[in-house]
C-alpha cells in the first residue's frame, strides 16, 4: 500500500472536488431517496384516507394533521435558502483560502505530461475514449448525450411527481437517472481521476503510479476473434452483431418498462415516436457499460469495423 | 420536547436563528481569515521587512557607538587635529569675505531677480504667442497687424515692483537688467568659491584622512542609513529589467543584500536572510540592476508567497535556486566558453574534472575538445575556399572568352577584362587564407591530445600479466587514477586485454638500455619537476600533483627499456599515424618511396599521400630535456617503485587470436577509444549522450528508472539529485532492473569524492539553455577573449602545477615537503603573475618554443640556470604559443602588438656610474644574479643580466627594482633599495662619489644600464666586483 502515492493523488487541488464528489453524491442520492420514500408513505396514507386527502393536499413529510396546507415563500423558504447561501459561501471562502489554483510548469510542446488528463468534468469523455473509436467517443456520444438530455421533457409522459420528492410515482425516471448519471458518468470521472495513472493504465488506489510499468494486453476486434478476414465480411458481421444487440436491448428495455402496471399506464400514454426515441437513447446508453464489460472481460477492441467508423 | 411542540409544523415554527447565528459568525470569521491571508498569509515578506527594520536599526545603533569611538580615536590623532585646526582656521579667515558675498547675493540680488523675473516672463510669453500667430497665419494683413501688436507690446512701459520701489520699464530694459543681475550673481558666487578654496581643500584633505582609515561604513554613512531606515516602508522591492522581461523580488526578503553597511548573519540576530551579499566584487561586475538575481542564482524571482516557492523548490518550477555547494552553477550559462572563470572555483573544478578525467571523451560538450572540433572546421573551410577559388577562376575564364569574342563591344570587353583581373586578384587572397588554414591544420594535429596513454605501444611498454589486473579494478591498483572502473566480468576482461595486447603495434625492437642509478633518479624525479604532475607514494604518503598518474607501482607494470625512451622523450612514437589512410605507417611505407624512415616535428608529411602525420604521442607530457643517462636514472628509480608482495597470474591467453574479435566488440562497446589511442579505432565516435544542455533537459527525460519514486519521496527528483547519484554510482539507475549485460548502463565508476561530485554537479547543473538573451553571454570583443583562450592551453599542459598564474593559487611545489625548507624556497619555479608586463612577447614566444634558449646546449633552463627544476619543452604548436603569449599580455593589459619602448642612450659617464653602483657594497646585485661564471653561478638565485635586454620590458624592470615584494611576496630580491626624493627615486644606500650632483632618477639609470648591457660590460662588471 503506497500511502504517499494515495495522498499525492487525493490531495492534488484538482482532485479535491472529485474526492468530495465521492461522498457527497451518494449522500445526496440517499438523502433525496429517503425523502421520496417518506413522501410515498404519506401519499399512500392520503390515498387510503379520502377524508384526509380532502383537507390536506400537502404531500410532503413530515406531516401532521392541523398543519397549514401551504406556507409562504417569505420567510419560510427564503430563510432556509439564505442559510444555505451563507453555508456555501463559508465553504467556498475556506476552500479558496486553503487550496490554490493548481498551476504547473510552463507548457512545453515537445513534452506531454503523463498522464495527461482533461479537466475533471471531461474525464468521463476521456475515459470513453478507451473503449470507443475517437470519432464515437469524442463526437457522436457527447452529441447524443446533449440531445438526449434535451429530449427528456418531450418523451416524459408521466404527469406525476412535480414539486415533491417521490420514488413510487417516477420509479423508471429515477432509476434511469441513477444508472446514467451516477453509475456511468460519475464513476467514469472517478476512474479517470483516481485510477488512471501513467500511460492511462489502470492503477488501483494505493498502488504506486510507476512510469516504468509495462502490462501485456492485446485487444482484438470481434470479427478477428471469429476469424473473419475480408473487409465486407467484417462489415456484415459487425452490422449483424450490433443489430442483434439493438434488438436484444430493445426487448430487454421493453420488458423492464412494461413490468409494473403503473408503467404500463405511462407506456399507454406515449406516442410511437416518443417511445422509439426513448428506446434509441436508452439502447445507446446501455451500449456504454456493455462495451466496457466487453473490453475489460473479453479484451474486445471493436465490434463493428468499417473503413469509415468503428464501434 | 413536549407533545405540543411536536405537533407544530417545523417549517413554520422552528427557529433558524441559532444556525443562522452560527453560520453568520463563521462567515465573518472566514472573511477575517480571508483578509488576514490576503494581507499577511500569502505575503510573508511583510513580516521579513518588519523584522529587518527592527534588527537593522538595533544593529546600526550598536555599530554606531563602536564606530564613533573608533573614529574619535582617529580624530584625536595629531595629524587629524592639525588638519582639522587648519581647516577651521582657514574657514574662519575666509568667513567675513564669504558672508559679505552671501549677504549681497541673498539679500540684494536674489529678491531683485525674483521680482523682475515674473513681469519679464509675462511679456516674453505674450510676444512668443504673437510670434507663433504670425508664423501660422495666412493673410499678410493679419501678419502686419500682429507685428504691430508686438512692437506696441515692446514699447509699453510696465510698472515693475522691485524691492527698492516701483520702476517703470520697457521690455528691452527688463531683459537687460535681468541679465546684468544674473551675471553679477554668478560673478559673486565664483568669487565666493575662490575665497573658500583654501578651506575647502583642507576639509577635503581632512575627510580623506578620515575615510582612508575607516574600513567599515563610517559613522556618517550609518547616520544616513539610519535616517533612511526611519522612512522605511513595507513594500515589494523588485528589480525589473524591461528588455529581458525579468522581475526579481528577492530583495523583498533579502533586504540586506546591497546595504552599504556590511551585514553578517550574526549581526542580524542570526538571520542569514538579511545578510549582505558575500561577494561585493561580484555585484560590481554583475550589477543587479542589469542582471537581476535569478539569472545567476536560479529560483522564482516573482514568487513571494512562500520561501519554498520563491526559491523555486516546488515541483513545477524548472529553475530552482542553486544550492550552496553548487552556487557557481549560474555562471556557466553565460561563461560557457571558458575553462577558467574567475571567482567561480567550484565550477572551474567541475570543468577541469570533466576535461581531465575524460568525461568529454564519451560525452560531447560544446566547447570542450576544441582541438578536434577546430580541426574539423578548419578542414571544412579549406575545402570551401578551394571550391570558391575554382569557381572564381572558371568565372574569370568565361569572362575572358566573352571579352575576346569579336562581337563584344570594346567598352564591354574592357569592363570584362577588368573584372577578370579583379577575380584573379581576389583569388590570390584566398591562397593567403588557405595557407594560413593549412598551417593551422598542421598545428592542430599537434594540439590534439588523448586523456589516456596510447594503447598502440602496450607490447613494448607493459608487462602482459598486468593488463587483466588493471582492467579488473584500476582504482584498487592505483588509487585516484583517471582510469575509471568498468563493471566487467572475467570473460570481458580477458577479451579486452587480449584485443588490446594484440592490437599493439610492432616497431623496431627497443634498444637494450643499461641500468641507471636509482638514487640519482630519485633525486632527479623529485627536483626536476616531475612531481608537478605526477605523485609518488600511496595513501597518506602520497606527494605531488594529481594531473598525471601516481607512479608508486610503476615498476610492477612497465618495461624498463621503454620507460627510458619515454622519460627521455615522451612524445616519441613507435610508428607515425596517417589520419588520411587511417593506418600506422611502417618503415616499408617510407622505403617504397625511397625515403628514410624518419618522422618528427620536422618530418610530418606522409610519404604515401603527403598528408599531415601524427608524429608524436598524443600526450601533454613534455620533454624535460634530460640526458640519456639521466633518463636511465629516472627510469631505474621508477622500476624500483613496486609493492614487494604483488603477484601476477600468467596471462598467456592474451595471445589467443580467438579472443581478439570478441575484445574488439567490447572495446567498441565501452568506448575505450575515447580516451586511448587504439590501432584501428582512431575514428571512433563518442558513445555517451551530449551534455551541453543537460541541466535544462526536462526532468521527465532523466531516467531515474525504478528509483523515481524513492527520489520523489526523498526529495532528490531534481537535476542535482540525478547527477549526484549518477556520479556517486554510475550504475545506480540499473538497481532492480532486469537487463541483459549489453543493455546495462555503461558509464564506469570514477570514484569521485564528495567535493568532486559537487564540482561536476555544479558544472552540469549550470549547463542550461540560457534564460537570458545571448547578448548577456560573456564574449568580450577585446583582450579578455585572449584570456579565455589562453586558459584552455594553461589547463591543458598544467602550467599551474609549477607556476602561479593567478593570485590566490598555490602550486604543487608549495605543498612538497622539500620545498618548505628555506634553502629550497628560491628553487621554486617563478610566479607568472604579471608575466605579460614583465617580458617582451617576442622573447616569450622564443622561450616557449625552446625553453633552453639554445639549439646546442639543451640540458639547461634558458633563464634560470640555477634552478634544479626545469621548464620543459612542450613542443607547443604555433597556435598554442600564440595563445599563451596573448594570454599573458592580456592578463597584464599590455597593448598588442608589442612595440618596444625607446630608452635614452647612456653617456659614458652614466655607464661608469651605473657600473660603480652595481658593484658597490650597498647594491650587491651580482651576489645573487648569475654572471656566467660557473663558480659563481652555483650559488646564484637570480637570472643573468645579459638576457634582461631581450627578455624584459623597461617599465616593469623599474617597478620591480622599486618594490619587488609588492609583485612577488617572499622574493629574495630586497625591497627598499630606492627612496623617493622630490620627483625622482634615489638609491637608498651609500652611493659612489660619482653620483654627487647627478640630477636624474637613479632607478631609471640602472634600467637604462641593464637594457644597454653587453657581454663585454658583464666582464668589466665582473672584474669590478672581483676587486
Amino acid at each position: 500500500m503506497d500511502l504517499h502515492q494515495l495522498w499525492t493523488i487525493v490531495s492534488t487541488p484538482d482532485n479535491v472536488p472529485i474526492v468530495l464528489l465521492l461522498f457527497v453524491v451518494p449522500f445526496y442520492a440517499w438523502y433525496g431517496l429517503r425523502q421520496a420514500f417518506a413522501n410515498d408513505r404519506l401519499i399512500a396514507q392520503l390515498e387510503a384516507d379520502p377524508a384526509m386527502a380532502k383537507t390536506h393536499h400537502r404531500k410532503i413529510q413530515p406531516f401532521k394533521a392541523g398543519w397549514a396546507r401551504e406556507v409562504h415563500v417569505w420567510p419560510y423558504l427564503l430563510r432556509i435558502e439564505f442559510l444555505a447561501a451563507i453555508i456555501v459561501t463559508v465553504i467556498l471562502m475556506v476552500w479558496s483560502i486553503t487550496l490554490n489554483a493548481p498551476l504547473e510548469e510552463p507548457s512545453n510542446p515537445t513534452l506531454t505530461m503523463n498522464p495527461s488528463k482533461a479537466p475533471w468534468y471531461f474525464l468521463g469523455l476521456q475515459e470513453m475514449l478507451v473503449y470507443f473509436d475517437p470519432w464515437m467517443a469524442g463526437v457522436v456520444m457527447p452529441s447524443l448525450i446533449i440531445v438526449g438530455l434535451m429530449v427528456i421533457p418531450y418523451i416524459d409522459a408521466n404527469p406525476l411527481g412535480n414539486g415533491y420528492y417521490t420514488y413510487k410515482q417516477r420509479k423508471f425516471s429515477i432509476l434511469t437517472f441513477i444508472f446514467g448519471f451516477i453509475v456511468l458518468w460519475v464513476s467514469m470521472i472517478v476512474i479517470g481521476t483516481l485510477i488512471r495513472g501513467p500511460g492511462w493504465m489502470w492503477f488501483w488506489p494505493g498502488t504506486t503510479w510507476d512510469h516504468n510499468r509495462l502490462i501485456f494486453e492485446v485487444n482484438q476486434d470481434l470479427p478477428d476473434i471469429f476469424g473473419i478476414t475480408g473487409r465486407v465480411g467484417k462489415i456484415v458481421f459487425g452490422a449483424a452483431v450490433v443489430g442483434g444487440y439493438f434488438a436484444a436491448a430493445a426487448v430487454l428495455i421493453h420488458k423492464l418498462i412494461t413490468k409494473t402496471p403503473f408503467n404500463r399506464k405511462i407506456y399507454a400514454r406515449m406516442s410511437v415516436l416518443q417511445y422509439v426515441t426513448m428506446q434509441v437513447f436508452l439502447i445507446i446508453m446501455l451500449a456504454l457499460p456493455v462495451k466496457i464489460l466487453a473490453r475489460q472481460l473479453f479484451r474486445i477492441k471493436y465490434v463493428w469495423v468499417t473503413p469509415w467508423f468503428n464501434i | 420536547m413536549s407533545d405540543q411542540d411536536q405537533d407544530k409544523d417545523p417549517v413554520v415554527h422552528s427557529s433558524l436563528s441559532k444556525p443562522l447565528y452560527f453560520w453568520s459568525a463563521l462567515l465573518v470569521l472566514s472573511m477575517v481569515w480571508g483578509l488576514y491571508d490576503e494581507m499577511y498569509g500569502i505575503r510573508p515578506w511583510k513580516s521579513y521587512e518588519a523584522r529587518f527594520q527592527k534588527l537593522y536599526a538595533r544593529y546600526l545603533a550598536n555599530a554606531k557607538v563602536d564606530e564613533v569611538t573608533f573614529e574619535k580615536q582617529i580624530r584625536s590623532a595629531p595629524e587629524y587635529r592639525r588638519l582639522d585646526g587648519a581647516t577651521q582656521a582657514a574657514e574662519k579667515a575666509a568667513m567675513p569675505a564669504a558672508s559679505a558675498i552671501d549677504k549681497q547675493v541673498n539679500q540684494d540680488l536674489v529678491p531683485k531677480i525674483l521680482a523682475l523675473n515674473d513681469p519679464f516672463q509675462e511679456v516674453r510669453s505674450h510676444i512668443g504667442s504673437l510670434t507663433y500667430e504670425i508664423e501660422v497665419s495666412k493673410s499678410e494683413s493679419r501678419k502686419d497687424s500682429l507685428r504691430k501688436q508686438i512692437v506696441e507690446l515692446k514699447n509699453e512701459v510696465h510698472k515693475v515692483r522691485l524691492p527698492d520701489g516701483e520702476r517703470p520699464m520697457k521690455f528691452a530694459e527688463m531683459d537687460q537688467q535681468l541679465k546684468d543681475w544674473k551675471n553679477e550673481k554668478a560673478t559673486l558666487l565664483q568669487k565666493r568659491v575662490e575665497v573658500m578654496k583654501q578651506a575647502d581643500d583642507l576639509r577635503k584633505q581632512r575627510d580623506k584622512y578620515l575615510s582612508d582609515r575607516i574600513p567599515n561604513a563610517s559613522a556618517d554613512t550609518i547616520t544616513a542609513v539610519e535616517n533612511s531606515l526611519a522612512n522605511f516602508d513595507i513594500r515589494i522591492r523588485q528589480i525589473h529589467i524591461k528588455d529581458v522581461d525579468l522581475v526579481d523580488r528577492c530583495e523583498s526578503c533579502h533586504l540586506g543584500t546591497r546595504e552599504p553597511v556590511v551585514l553578517t548573519p550574526a549581526a542580524m540576530g542570526g538571520e542569514g536572510v538579511f545578510a549582505s551579499h558575500p561577494n561585493k566584487e561580484m555585484l560590481k561586475i554583475h550589477d543587479p540592476e542589469k542582471f537581476g538575481c535569478t539569472p545567476c542564482h536560479g529560483g522564482n524571482g516573482v514568487a513571494l508567497s512562500s520561501v519554498e516557492k520563491a526559491h523555486g523548490y516546488n515541483k513545477y518550477w524548472l529553475w530552482p535556486l542553486h544550492h550552496k555547494e553548487n552556487i557557481d552553477a549560474g555562471c556557466q550559462q553565460c561563461h560557457a566558453r571558458e575553462i577558467v572563470t574567475e571567482m567561480a572555483g567550484g565550477l572551474n573544478d567541475g570543468r577541469e574534472i570533466f576535461r581531465l578525467r575524460g568525461c568529454m571523451a564519451c560525452h560531447r560538450y560544446e566547447g570542450f575538445d576544441r582541438d578536434a572540433d577546430e580541426s574539423t572546421s578548419v578542414n571544412q573551410q579549406i575545402r570551401q575556399l578551394d571550391q570558391q577559388k575554382a569557381e572564381w577562376l572558371r568565372d574569370a575564364g568565361f569572362k575572358e572568352q566573352k571579352a575576346n569574342n569579336p562581337r563584344t563591344s570594346d567598352a564591354d570587353a574592357k569592363k570584362l577584362f577588368s573584372e577578370v583581373n579583379d577575380l584573379k586578384v581576389r583569388s590570390s587572397g584566398i591562397d593567403a587564407k588557405i595557407e594560413q588554414l593549412d598551417m593551422r591544420s598542421a598545428s592542430l594535429v599537434r594540439e590534439m591530445k588523448k586523456v589516456g596513454p596510447s594503447l598502440k605501444e602496450v607490447r613494448m611498454k607493459l608487462r602482459k600479466e598486468w593488463l587483466p589486473v588493471w582492467l579488473k579494478d584500476p582504482h584498487a591498483w592505483r588509487e585516484g587514477t583517471k582510469m575509471p572502473t568498468f563493471r566487467l566480468d572475467d570473460d570481458e576482461i580477458k577479451a579486452i586485454a587480449a584485443f588490446i595486447w594484440q592490437s599493439g603495434v610492432q616497431g623496431a625492437p627497443l634498444p637494450q638500455q643499461k641500468p641507471g642509478d636509482p638514487e640519482k633518479g630519485k633525486e632527479a624525479f623529485e627536483t626536476r619537476g616531475c612531481m608537478a604532475c605526477h605523485s609518488m607514494g600511496e595513501g597518506a604518503q602520497k606527494q605531488g600533483g594529481t594531473f598525471a598518474a601516481n607512479l608508486s607501482r610503476e615498476g610492477e607494470k612497465a618495461n624498463y627499456d621503454y620507460l627510458v625512451r619515454w622519460v627521455h622523450n615522451p612524445r616519441q612514437r613507435t610508428l607515425p599515424y596517417c589520419a588520411f589512410e587511417k593506418k600506422d605507417l611502417t618503415a616499408e611505407d617510407y622505403q617504397k618511396h625511397g625515403q628514410p624512415f624518419v618522422f618528427d616535428l620536422e618530418h610530418t608529411k606522409c610519404p604515401n599521400d603527403g598528408h599531415e602525420l601524427q608524429v608524436q604521442q598524443m600526450t601533454p607530457m613534455p620533454s624535460l630535456r634530460l640526458t640519456e643517462d639521466e633518463a636511465r636514472d629516472v627510469a631505474s628509480y621508477l622500476m624500483t617503485r613496486k609493492r614487494g608482495n604483488a603477484t601476477y597470474q600468467n596471462a598467456d591467453y592474451l595471445d589467443d587470436p580467438a579472443l581478439k574479435n570478441k575484445g574488439l566488440d567490447k572495446v567498441r562497446f565501452y568506448g575505450c577509444a575515447g580516451c586511448h589511442e587504439i590501432a584501428g579505432l582512431e575514428e571512433e565516435q563518442r558513445i555517451g549522450t551530449e551534455l551541453t544542455k543537460e541541466g535544462s533537459k526536462p526532468i521527465e527525460r532523466l531516467d531515474f528508472a525504478l528509483l523515481g519514486h524513492k527520489a520523489e519521496e526523498e526529495g532528490w527528483e531534481t537535476h542535482k539529485g540525478f547527477f549526484e547519484h549518477k556520479l556517486a554510482n554510475p550504475a545506480v539507475y540499473d538497481q532492480g532492473k532486469e537487463k541483459a549485460k549489453q543493455d546495462r548502463l555503461k558509464m564506469p565508476n570514477f570514484n569521485l569524492s564528495k567535493p568532486e561530485i559537487d564540482a561536476v554537479t555544479t558544472f552540469l547543473e549550470g549547463s542550461v539553455d540560457a534564460s537570458v538573451p545571448a547578448r548577456y553571454f560573456y564574449a568580450p570583443p577585446d583582450q579578455r577573449q585572449d584570456i579565455i583562450d589562453g586558459w584552455w592551453v594553461v589547463r591543458k599542459y598544467n602550467c599551474m602545477g609549477c607556476h602561479r598564474v593567478h593570485v590566490a593559487q598555490t602550486t604543487i611545489f608549495d605543498t612538497l615537503p622539500r620545498y618548505q625548507d628555506p634553502d629550497w624556497k628560491d628553487q621554486k619555479p617563478p610566479t607568472l603573475i604579471g608575466e605579460g608586463a614583465r617580458v617582451n612577447p617576442e622573447w616569450l614566444m622564443r622561450f616557449l618554443n625552446n625553453p633552453a634558449l639554445s639549439e646546442t646546449d639543451t640540458n639547461r633552463d634558458g633563464v634560470r640556470q640555477y634552478l634544479r627544476v626545469r621548464m620543459p619543452t612542450f613542443s607547443f604548436s604555433d597556435g598554442e604559443i600564440r595563445k599563451l603569449v596573448r594570454f599573458f599580455e592580456a592578463l597584464s593589459s599590455q597593448a598588442q602588438p608589442f612595440i618596444a619602448e625607446k630608452l635614452e642612450p647612456l653617456t659614458d659617464q652614466e655607464r661608469t656610474m651605473a657600473r660603480q653602483l652595481f658593484t658597490s657594497e650597498g647594491a650587491p646585485c651580482l651576489k645573487c644574479h648569475m654572471t656566467g661564471d660557473p663558480k659563481h653561478d652555483v650559488r646564484a638565485t637570480a637570472p643573468n643580466f645579459t638576457v634582461a635586454k631581450e627578455r624584459l620590458k623597461p617599465g616593469w624592470t623599474k617597478r620591480w627594482m622599486l618594490d619587488p615584494a609588492l609583485m612577488s611576496p617572499g622574493t629574495a630580491m630586497p625591497s627598499g633599495l630606492f627612496r623617493r626624493e622630490a620627483d625622482r627615486w634615489v638609491f637608498a644606500g651609500p652611493t659612489p662619489a660619482s653620483f654627487n650632483g647627478y640630477p636624474k632618477d637613479h632607478a631609471e639609470l640602472l634600467v637604462r644600464y641593464m637594457f644597454q648591457f653587453t657581454p663585454d660590460e658583464l666582464n668589466r662588471l665582473r672584474a669590478g666586483a672581483g676587486k
